[in-house]
């Protein structure tokens, strides 16, 4: 009698709690915030409109280099010099040739020599971009890529005429 | 009798969730921390461009989104469909305001300054250093320039001189 009482006490003093419904909670939560990150994955590339930061009417020491974009795609450097071909739009976004439409590794490197002529002469370097009215805005956004990966980002941005 | 008894509570198994709550817990943490980085509102409409070099949003504070659409005939059909049902025919830049979504069409670029300089002045009086507004163009990879060089230049004409291109890093 006193044995089964002493086992009523300790039963009682061992409260449980049941936590399938919170890891049910727990698994969903875990499973929205898995499936939020893995869409947020959002990227930027910044720039700044030239004349902005400073106010001074005096012409920047060193010629803005510049950038025409044709509605094709095809890319020129400073007049003629011709950068990038026209853009494929049959190219699948996950082989290694779109990739490479997207690298212009020779527009780069001529940015990467402007940047560094800018900092021989102690100014910053700045690009103007002039794109066709119909350009795909993929390949404005080639060109933006390689201006950040040459560490420039005063840019100027113009639409040119229609031809 | 007491042999049945405990061969009843032999077979009531018991597994201690204490350690998977532990673990549980510490994912959701992860997790949330890395969703908060970008909580930029984003259209379903807009198919990103791709950047092969492109840096992390760290903070969506200031950025003020304008959304920029292809033509109808550029988008798939589930797109098509989705804009339809979203936005009325001719709109080609969107914005949101935190409540609404507002659609502009190509003629309405005074519209689109007035609501990128409203959105300017709401982050000015949050108190926020005006060189961190910034213009968030999450523009479709198959919109004309023209349009996302239009937005920019209503931006500039709202005192907005940062810009920000939104991207995806490039697969292959």
């Amino acid at each position: 009698m006193a044995r089964r009482k002493q086992r009523a006490v300790e039963e009682e003093g061992d409260p449980e709690m049941n936590m399938s419904s919170m890891m049910d909670a727990c698994f969903l939560l875990l499973i929205y915030f898995i499936v939020a990150t893995s869409l947020v994955s959002e990227k930027r590339l910044s720039v700044s409109l030239p004349g902005s930061s400073s106010g001074s009417g005096t012409p920047p020491p060193l010629e803005p280099g510049r950038i025409k974009v044709e509605a094709s795609g095809a890319i020129y450097w400073n007049g003629e010099m011709p950068m990038g071909g026209a853009m494929n739009p049959t190219l699948d976004p996950r082989t290694p040739e779109y990739r490479e439409e997207r690298e212009l590794r020779e527009l780069v490197e001529a940015l990467k020599n402007l940047a560094e002529a800018a900092k021989a002469a102690d100014t910053n370097p700045i690009v103007m971009v002039e794109g066709a009215a119909a350009t795909p805005h993929q390949r404005i956004v080639d060109v933006m890529a390689a201006l950040s990966e040459a560490g420039i980002n005063t840019v100027g941005l113009n639409t040119a005429a229609q031809e | 009798m007491a042999k049945k008894r405990r061969e009843q509570e032999e077979t009531k198994a018991e597994l201690n969730m204490s350690s998977m709550m532990d673990a549980c817990f510490l994912l959701i943490i992860f997790f949330v921390v890395n969703a908060s980085q970008i909580t930029v509102a984003k259209d379903p409409c807009v198919k990103m461009p791709n950047a092969v070099t492109c840096s992390e949003m760290k903070d969506a504070n200031g950025c003020v989104v304008v959304n920029v659409f292809p033509d109808a005939e550029k988008m798939d059909a589930r797109t098509a469909s989705k804009f339809g049902e979203m936005y009325r025919p001719g709109v080609v830049w969107s914005v949101s305001d935190g409540a609404k979504t507002i659609g502009y069409s190509a003629e309405q670029t005074q519209d689109l300054t007035d609501f990128i300089t409203k959105q300017v002045e709401m982050w000015k009086a949050k108190n926020l250093d005006p060189a961190q507004i910034r213009l968030y163009v999450r523009g479709d990879k198959d919109a004309p320039w023209e349009r996302s060089a239009t937005a920019i230049r209503c931006a500039a004409a709202a005192g907005l001189s940062n810009i920000v291109f939104g991207t995806l890093p490039a697969k292959g």
